[in-house]
Order: structure tokens, then sequence, then C-alpha cells
């Protein structure tokens, strides 16, 4: 135990390749596949536990459980988390197991060995992006996570795959390359003296203002990208229609959330100066991003559509706390990273319910499901309800605190006030699209059509339960999640402050 | 056991009776609705026990932490003040009548149990609500009593109109929810300082009023322009509007009327929407700030919502649609009331109109079942011989909503416009000409329905005690909970509000005499006068029939006012203005839509420029590519030639 303890980080990371290469190598039929899967992933669950309950100490705002391997040169395989990161690594270790019990019809329909494994690989990939301490490391990381997802879409996905899965290698790839330019820019400006990601960011900070600026834009535009943000955000919802439901759960519920990441640890630690003078751009583009993303889902026919635009909104809540430049606003953004992994893998997760009974995604051909439903409707109603903030469900809890922080922003310019009160009218539009989703999917004459549609089984019910009673007792009690990052949040807050 | 301290348990009952019906004993009836049932009315005997128990005028506040950024904080906590135990005896009581009433009227519908879950998940956020110690806890349970409105409203999900109007219901309230939202973030902005220095509750109601004047004496915030104390106030109060049904926020009220019975009574009547007038009651430090034009708006908009509800109530034939429109005429008074300055009298005919209008729905719900689900007035009439309770507790309701003297809306009613005579002529008028007007379609209803012949085609028939019992309990707050706040009480209820309250009565005066010298004053005979020519006209139109030439005085005036008469029964086309306005926006969505995203970025630019661009890129430069020889050496020399020739020239 004490060394699992000492090496918690690595070990997450090699339970889970461990398992991968397991499954491939092993000759294995789906249940056998999905159950080292699930085994492992449960393992790193237990893991997050251990590391949330005993290993953790949110009051220490330094990196934690760092763990360096001597690798290449003044390359470190040097691996360490903070609160932030941390809470991201926990909502991976979350929804994982989760996703794997979702993908079992999808796994059925062939080759349950590789997909199962290039799961596996993502999650690796993603938890690398959050535990790197070595800007090499997250570099590498950040670009093993496009190969697995692209064959997960292009092998599972529907009908318009190959479309949708060459879009989004493309666009991800351009992503990196303007990651790799900025990762070379800055590597040469100060000199390739370390690859560690705390001292590079002492580094940073002291360049000139001249130099910084481009590198960060750089940066920043391979992280909206990857949010997505307008304008670079029709890669979506092309890779959530084609995508199998367990893939957008994961593709929605943290593989987003690994460009938020960035622009929070690259812009609060690297760049806080660029951040500071960008902040009202930034904060206009959450706006633009809150009100496109809800009036974009409210015309969508397709239903799982709704929920991809619906991600793009939710997302601009997070560019919106960026720039707020202060704690309340910084912590909104953490807690709606975290709460918008649970409810949209939930929501994802509900759509690909209906879809595998239906086979149809046409939001006119439904009505009155709750007659055959009704279980499904219930967990439904929880989840749309998150989605348009309700209180008392998690992603309220990141709206409040995104708007106070905006509103109570100290930035010199008044953009960030007047970005926050237009997006107020975001709050309108959202309970617009999901309750009028809800109304044509769930309300009214049913369809005879649907008369046979089974309700939720046991295991799809367990899932949606576990995931949105989490969104409860986070939105009850939304301490237990910033408690985790709120020292470091602060931290951070009073550096930009200063700039400001 | 029923202490101050706790008094907050009188939200928890009915929330634990909400988990524990929906999670073990929804498959149960009788323990579901016994759980619901004796969870409010612990939450009755606790209120009655903290209302007979507080004295002083010490607000007794508790707070947690419920999250915390750096230094921005944000509290939850219950505050039992007054005002706060007036809320909670009013919605206790008339929560636990509405749920006895339920049993009865429920019993045949197979989602009894689930109908009980979502009335004590409304009790605890209603009762949340009453007890929030800021403003930002009142957002919370506000959007919360919300949900449940819209849970209950689409209660028979499989009915197009319930459909319609739940969700519209919800995001009407959504309009007037991110107006509040903006408010008070606003006012948090400019008193954040305040309160960061002193650790005060942040946007507690108890020091609203010192803390934003502090904002105010450091010039941290204006007292009137754009961005000032009265925009705050009048965004706040938009969330106000909008709950409290009021113009042009209404329209979602009257759909709303597509829930079952014992909701409009409850959510739709007496308690939800009167959520409205509690928050402009607990905001009015701040909106009576001196110099803030607030306080204007909040009048006009109650007196406009007052006259222009009841022209609709004259011509609906719905007996629901129109108590529905009652209710937001009733609403508008409450509001003109706070906002002429006296949010005390508002209180009390909260309280009086919770009583009767409570009663009066119920007493539709009892006439419905007893017409076998029939709403029309034109298919009733005559009812009062086969619904002898249901027809007297009625008529008192209709008495006290008109205002007959000394029954409990006749002083809540005419203080309010009274109140209208001493600060705003013009608003005295509407409220006047109101009084008349309620008298006429209330009259109307009741003639229509209990009056005359059947005109129907079922058996009619009185319903069991589970149904007429919370009449006939609600009937006696109709007649006497006016005395409460009149002179003959010495104003009790006003003063205990409001300690400072000031009454034009003098001393050594009896009540008797004061009440006969008031009501020979206009605005004391005014009013009368108009009850007494509503009832009157409505009695000679509906019952005595008079003629206007050969038509009934109804045909004639459809004829000779079309105009108008078409404007009422049509609710004056606000809905359908709505409808324009919402497909107008709807249209610039799907175009902007697709002009941005689909033509220009994805037609344009990535399947464009980016697609075809690289594919004729590659044809063209593929033709590079022959394979002969001959062509590669002179590509290679001539390259060669060129860069010995930039190296000489440079």
């Amino acid at each position: 135990m004490d060394f699992i303890s000492t090496h918690s980080l690595s070990a997450i990371l090699l339970l889970l390749t461990a398992a991968a290469a397991l499954i491939s190598l092993l000759k294995l039929d789906e249940a056998g596949a999905r159950k080292i899967a699930l085994g492992a992933s449960l393992a790193v669950l237990a893991i997050s536990l251990h590391q949330y309950f005993n290993l953790i100490d949110p009051s220490n705002t330094n990196l934690q459980l760092v763990e360096s391997y001597k690798w290449i040169g003044n390359i470190n395989f040097a691996l360490g988390i903070d609160g932030l990161s941390f809470s991201m690594v926990l909502l991976n270790a979350i929804l994982l197991p989760v996703v794997l019990l979702a993908s079992k019809p999808i796994a059925q329909k062939g080759k349950p060995r590789l997909y199962y494994s290039l799961i596996l690989i993502l999650s690796v990939a993603v938890m690398a992006v959050f535990m790197a301490k070595d800007l090499f490391v997250f570099f590498l990381a950040w670009e093993l996570e496009l190969v697995p997802m692209y064959f997960l879409i292009n092998i599972w996905g529907s009908k318009n795959r190959n479309y949708a899965s060459m879009k989004f290698l493309l666009y991800t790839f351009a992503a990196g390359v303007l990651l790799l330019i900025g990762f070379f820019w800055l590597m040469t400006e100060t000199g390739f003296q370390s690859f560690d990601m705390k001292e590079l960011a002492v580094l940073a900070q002291s360049l000139s203002y001249n130099v910084q600026l481009p590198i960060f834009i750089l940066f920043a535009i391979c992280f909206i990208i990857k949010l997505p943000s307008v304008p670079f955000h029709t890669w979506l919802p092309d890779a959530h229609v084609e995508a199998p439901t367990p893939v957008s759960m994961l593709l929605a519920g943290i593989l987003l959330k690994m460009g938020c990441y960035g622009l929070m640890r690259f812009g609060l630690e690297f760049f806080p100066l660029p951040l500071v003078k960008l902040a009202p751009v930034i904060a206009v583009l959450g706006a633009v991003n809150i009100l496109y993303g809800a009036y974009a889902a409210l015309i969508q026919t397709d239903l799982k559509k709704v929920i991809a635009y619906s991600s793009i909104s939710h997302m601009g809540f997070i560019l919106m706390g960026m720039a707020a430049l202060n704690t309340a606003g910084y912590a909104g953004a953490a807690f709606q990273m975290f709460s918008h992994g649970l409810i949209s893998a939930a929501l994802f997760f509900i759509v690909g319910m209906i879809y595998e009974r239906a086979h149809t995604r046409e939001i006119s051909e439904f009505g009155g499901l709750i007659k055959v439903m009704p279980q499904t409707f219930f967990l439904a109603l929880v989840a749309i309800m998150a989605n348009l903030g309700l209180p008392g469900l998690s992603g309220f809890v990141g709206e409040t605190l995104v708007f106070y922080g905006a509103f109570s922003s100290n930035a010199s310019s008044s953009l960030i006030q007047i970005s926050a009160a237009v997006a107020t009218l975001g709050v309108i539009l959202t309970a617009g699209y999901m309750l009028w989703l809800n109304q044509r999917v769930f309300y009214g004459e049913m369809n005879a059509k649907w008369s046979e549609l089974k309700d939720a089984n046991s295991r799809e019910i367990f899932i949606l339960a576990f995931l949105l009673g989490l969104t409860l007792v986070y939105g009850l009690n939304p301490s237990f999640i910033n408690m985790l990052f709120e020292p470091m949040l602060m931290n951070l807050a009073s550096i930009t402050d200063k700039i400001v | 056991m029923f202490s101050i301290e706790n008094a907050y348990l009188i939200a928890i009952y009915p929330l634990i009776s909400a988990v524990l019906i929906m999670l073990f004993t929804h498959k149960s009836r009788v323990i579901s609705s016994g759980l619901s049932i004796a969870a409010v009315a612990l939450g009755l005997a606790h209120s009655l026990s903290v209302f007979f128990s507080f004295h002083g005028h010490e607000a007794i506040e508790q707070n947690y932490t419920w999250i915390k950024a750096g230094s921005f904080h944000l509290e939850m906590g219950s505050l039992i003040d007054p005002l706060a135990i007036i809320m909670l005896l009013t919605v206790n009581l008339v929560s636990l009548l509405v749920q006895i009433y339920t049993h009865g009227y429920m019993d045949e519908d197979s989602g009894y149990t689930r109908f009980y879950s979502y009335l004590s998940l409304f009790t605890f956020s209603m009762l949340g609500l009453v007890i929030s110690t800021n403003l930002f806890q009142m957002y919370f349970f506000w959007e919360l009593v919300g949900v449940c409105s819209f849970l209950l409203i689409g209660f028979w999900w499989y009915k197009p109109s319930a459909a319609h109007a739940c969700k519209k219901a919800f995001v009407v309230n959504r309009v007037g929810d991110a107006g509040f939202l903006l408010g008070l973030i606003l006012l948090y902005y400019f008193t954040k300082g305040i309160y960061e220095n002193t650790g005060a509750v942040a946007l507690g109601f108890t020091q609203l009023k010192e803390i934003t004047m502090q904002a105010i004496a450091t010039n941290e915030l204006a007292v009137t322009g754009l961005i000032s104390i009265t925009t705050i106030g009048i965004l706040i109060f938009m969330g106000a509007a909008a709950k409290s049904a009021q113009f042009p926020l209404h329209i979602w009220l009257p759909d709303a009327m597509e829930g079952p019975t014992p909701i409009s009574a409850l959510i739709h009547a007496a308690t939800m929407v009167a959520a409205g007038v509690y928050l402009i009651a607990r905001i009015f430090p701040i909106l009576s700030i001196d110099g803030s034009q607030a306080l204007q708006v909040v009048a006009w908009v109650g007196g406009i919502t007052a006259i222009f509800a009841a022209t609709i109530a004259f011509s609906q034939n719905d007996i629901k649609k129109g108590l529905a429109y009652s209710t937001c005429s009733q609403l508008g008074y409450m509001v003109m009331a706070a906002g002429l300055g006296a949010p005390q009298i508002a209180m009390f005919h909260l309280v009086t109109h919770a009583m009767f209008k409570a009663m009066l729905f119920l007493g539709s719900g009892s006439v419905i079942m007893g017409c076998h689900h029939e709403q029309d007035m034109r298919e009733m009439g005559g009812l009062r011989k086969h619904m002898p309770i249901t027809a007297i507790t009625f008529l008192i309701g209709t008495l006290s909503i008109s205002g007959f003297p000394f029954m409990s809306g006749f002083w809540s009613k005419d203080m309010i416009i009274a109140k209208a005579w001493e600060v705003n002529m013009p608003l005295f008028w509407i409220a006047a000409i109101t009084a008349g007007m309620t008298a006429f379609y209330m009259f109307r209803i009741y003639f229509m329905t209990f009056e005359g012949k059947y005109r129907g085609h079922a058996h009619p028939h009185e319903q069991p005690l589970c149904v007429t019992g919370p009449l006939m309990i609600l009937a006696i707050p109709s007649i006497i909970l006016g005395f409460w706040g009149s002179p003959f009480t010495n104003y009790k209820l006003q003063h205990y509000l409001d300690h400072h309250f000031h009454s034009h009565m003098e001393q050594g005066q009896s009540a008797m005499e004061f009440v006969m010298h008031e009501m020979s004053l206009p605005f004391g005979y005014i009013p009368f006068t108009m009850f007494l020519v509503g009832t009157i006209a409505a009695y000679l139109i509906y019952i005595q029939q008079i003629k206007i030439g050969d038509k009934t005085v109804n045909e004639w005036f459809k004829s000779s006012f079309a105009i108008v008469y078409s404007g009422s029964s049509n609710k004056w086309w606000i809905d359908e203005i709505y409808d324009v306005i919402v497909a107008g926006f709807m249209f610039l969505f799907r175009f902007t839509w697709k002009a941005f995203e689909v033509i220009i970025i994805e037609g344009f630019i990535i399947n464009g420029i980016c697609w075809r661009g690289t594919e004729f890129v590659g044809e063209v430069l593929k033709v590079q590519q022959s394979g002969k020889l001959q062509n590669y050496v002179l590509v290679m020399i001539s390259a060669a030639m060129l860069m010995v020739a930039w190296f000489i020239y440079n």
C-alpha cells in the first residue's frame, strides 16, 4: 500500500496500460475484455479515491505526489498533480468505469478487444495530460490522445464516420501543430534549460511581453480548438453525431476538458500577463459561445446535435470564468469543467439509449415517450434540469461562480461585465432548448410506433443514477470538489490580481 | 421540540416526506399521502408554535457557508422574522388543506403518489424560499419552486396543451429570473467590498439597506441612471413580476391552469405566485431608498396588471381561466400596494387572498368534478341545488374578493385603494374601477355556475368531505381573517410586520366610528359604490337577463363593441404578439446559424478552401511528378542557379 501511495500516479497509468495490453494479447470475448477493462478502471477509481481522501492536501498549492524518472537528456518522465489537475484525474476515474459499462452494446457489434484497449489507451493519454509535470510528457500525451479517438469514431461510428473522424483528426492535429510551434518557441526563448513545467512557468513569466504574447496565442488557439470555441467548433457536432454513445460520453465528459485544463494551466501559470491583457477578448468569446451554442442548440433537429451544441454553450462559461481574473471566476471555471463532465456524459448516454431503441435521433419523430419509458424520463429530467442550471444540481454552481466572478472582476475593461450581462440571456435560451427538447421527446401524445420501446434496464439505471447522484451531491455541497482547487486558484488569482 | 431555533425544520419536514415517497413508499397510496400530509401538518404546528413564542422584533438568523472562493462566499440559512412567520403560517395552512383535498380530487388518478411527492417537494421549496436569509438563497429556492410548478403543470403530460403550458411557464419565469440574477449580482458587485470587510452575509436581508446605503454614501453606487440602485431594483423586480404574473410576463399563469386543480389553488393562486410579492416586501428597504425610481415602476406595473387582467376576466368561459385572470388582477393589487410604499398592506392582501382564492379554486375543482370534468361555465348553472356546500363557500369567496363590507377582502383591498388615494391619484382610479370590475366578473362566475338553470348534460353531485371540508375550513378565514389587519384590532397584523406602521386612527376613537368616518370619505365610498355597481350589473345581466332592444346585454355588447369584446376574449392578443416575436427570433437564429456555420465556416472555409483547395493544389502539383528524369534535373539545376543568383545579388 505504501508503494502505491508514493507511486499512485504512475500506478494509474501502468494499470490502464497493462489492462490494454492484456486485452489485446489474450484471446477474449466481449465479456472477458470488458471485465478486465472494468477491473482496471475500478482499481484506478479506488486509487483516485485514496488520493482524494488520504493523499492530496488541497491547502498545499504546489504539485503533489510527484514522481520523476530520468528519460532523455534533461527531459524527465515527471508526473505530479495539484488540486486542479486532480479534480480532472478524479473526473476521468469516475467516468471511465461508467463508460465501460455503457460500452456493452457497442463492443458487441465487433472487435471488442480492440475497442476496449483503445478506450483504455485513450484514458492513459488523457490521464497523462492532466498528470504531466514535464512539458514534453504533456505534449506527447496530448498528441497520443487523438490516435485512439480517431479509430474509435472511425471504426464504431455511424454512417458518416469517415468524414467526422477525419475532421476530428485534422482539427486536433492542427491544434497540435500550433502547440508544437509554441512549445519550441518557448523552449528556444528559455534556452532549453528545463522541461519541468514548474521551472518553465517561472522562466516563461520572466520573458518579455512581446515574446510571451505570441507564444500564449499559439497555446491558446490550440486549447480553444479542443475546448471547442466558436469559430473552431464545427468538428464537435459532427464527431458527436457519428461517435458511438460511450465515445461521445468520453469526448464531452473528459476530452474537451483537456482544452479547458490547458488554458487554465498555461494561461494562469505560464502566461498570466498576456492572459490579463487578452481577458476582454476571452470574455467576449465566452459570451459568444454561451449564446451561439444555445441558439444553435435551439434550432437543431437531431437529438445528439442539441446536446453537442449545448456542450459548446457550456464551455463558454469556462472562458468567461478565466476572463474574470479572480478566484470566483477560476473556481467557477474549474467547477464547470467537473460538473459538465458528469452532466454531459449523462445526457449523451440518454440520447444513446433512445437511439439504440428507436434507431433515429430526429426529434420530430418522438413525443410522449414517458408512457413507455417512465424511469428513463425521470432520470432524463434530472439531467435536463442539471444542464439548465437548476439550483441543487452541480450545473448551477459553476454558472453562479462564473457570473459572480465575471461581475466582480477587477479587470480594467468593463467588457467582462458587459459580456456577462449579455450572457445571462443564455440562461433563458438554455431553459428554452432543454425544455422544448423535453416536451418534444417525452411529453404530448405518443407516436404509436414507439409503443414497443423498453424502459431503461438496470444497467442503464445504474449508470444514470450514479452520474446524476453525483451531480446532486456536488450540487448540494459544492465544497466536496471546490475545496480541491480553491486554495491553489486563490494563489494563482493573487498573481493575476497583481498584474491587474 | 418546536422552538424558534430549529424553525428551519419546518422546511425540512416536507423534504423528508418527498424523498421517502419518491424512493420508497410510492407503491403505497395510503402511506404516501399520509406521509405528505403529516409532514405539512407538523410544519403547521411548528409554525404556530413559532408564531406564539416569537416576541420582540429581533429576527433570528442562522447561516452556513454554502460555497467559498477567495473572499467571495455564499450562505444558506434561516431567517425567522414576522414577515417569514406570516408566510410560514399561510403556506403551511393552505398546503395542508390542499393536500387533504387532493386525496379526494386525485383519487382516481394513476399518478396519485407521484402527485403527493411533487406536492411535498413544492412545499419544501416554498418554505425554503420563505426562510431565506439572503437574496442568493432566495434565488436558489425561487428556481426550485419554478421547477415544481413546471412538473405539476405538466402533470398530465400526455395533453399537448399541458406539455406546452409547463414549458411556457418555466421559460417565461426564466426571463424574469435572468433579470433577478443580473440584479442581485450587480448589487453584489457594488457592495462586495463591504461584505468582504465586515464578513456580513452576502446580500443578507437584515443588513441589505445599511450596506447598500454605505455603497451609495461612498459613491460606489448611483441612485439613478443606467447602472444604479433604481435599475438594480427594477431588475430584481423582474423576477417578482414573472413569478407573480405581472404584465407583460403574465402570459404563463392562465395556461398554467392545465395542471390539476389542487395545484392551481396551492401554487398558482395562494403561495408560489405570491412569492413575487414576498420578494418585493423583502427588498422593499432598497426599493424605497430616497431618490430611487424603482417603486414608481413597481406601483404602475401592479396597477396596470390589476385592471388589464380584470378586462380579460370579463369574457372567459372556462371557470379556471376566469379565476386565473382574477389572480393576476389581485396580484396586481398587491404589487401596487408595495409600490405605493405599503408592503405590510401588500402582505395583508397576500394572506387574505391566499385564503379566499385557494377556496375559490378548490371550489371550482369541486364543481369540475361534480360536472364530470366540465370546465365551461356555459355548460353549468343552477349548481347550488346540487352542490350546496360548494355553492355557499364559493359565494363567501366571491363576496370576500369583491369587497363585501367587513369580510377579509374588504379590509385588505380597500386599504390598498385608500393608500393609492394618499399617494397616487391615477392609480387610485385604476384600483377603484378594478374593484367594480372584480365584483362584476366574480359574480358573473358565481351566477353562471351556481344560479339559474342547469345547462349541462351531466348529473352534478356534491363532493365527499375531504373535498368540502377544506372549503368549509377556508371559509372561516375568508370571512374573519381581515379583522386581524383592521381598525378593530388596531391594525395588529401591520404592526406585527412593522412596528413603525402608522394608521390614521386617533387616540380614543372607537373602531366603528373610525370605519364609518372613513367610509364617508371618497376613498371609502368610491370603492364601495364600485362594488355595488359591479354586483348589481352582474345580477341584472346574468340573473334578470335584462334586454337592450331585443338582445341580451351580452349579445348587444358583442355586436356593438365587437373589437373590445374580441380583444377581451382573445386576451388582447398578447400571446399572439409573443408568438410572432419568438418566431422572428427563431427565424433569425436559423438564418444566422445557416449563414455563419453551414455556409461560411463549413461550406466555404472547411469543405471549400481547406478541403477542395487542398485537393486543387494537389491536382496542380501532381503534374510535376511526371517520372521523367530530365524534368527533375531541369528543376534541380534551375533551382541551384536561382540560389546562386540570390547569393550573388546579396
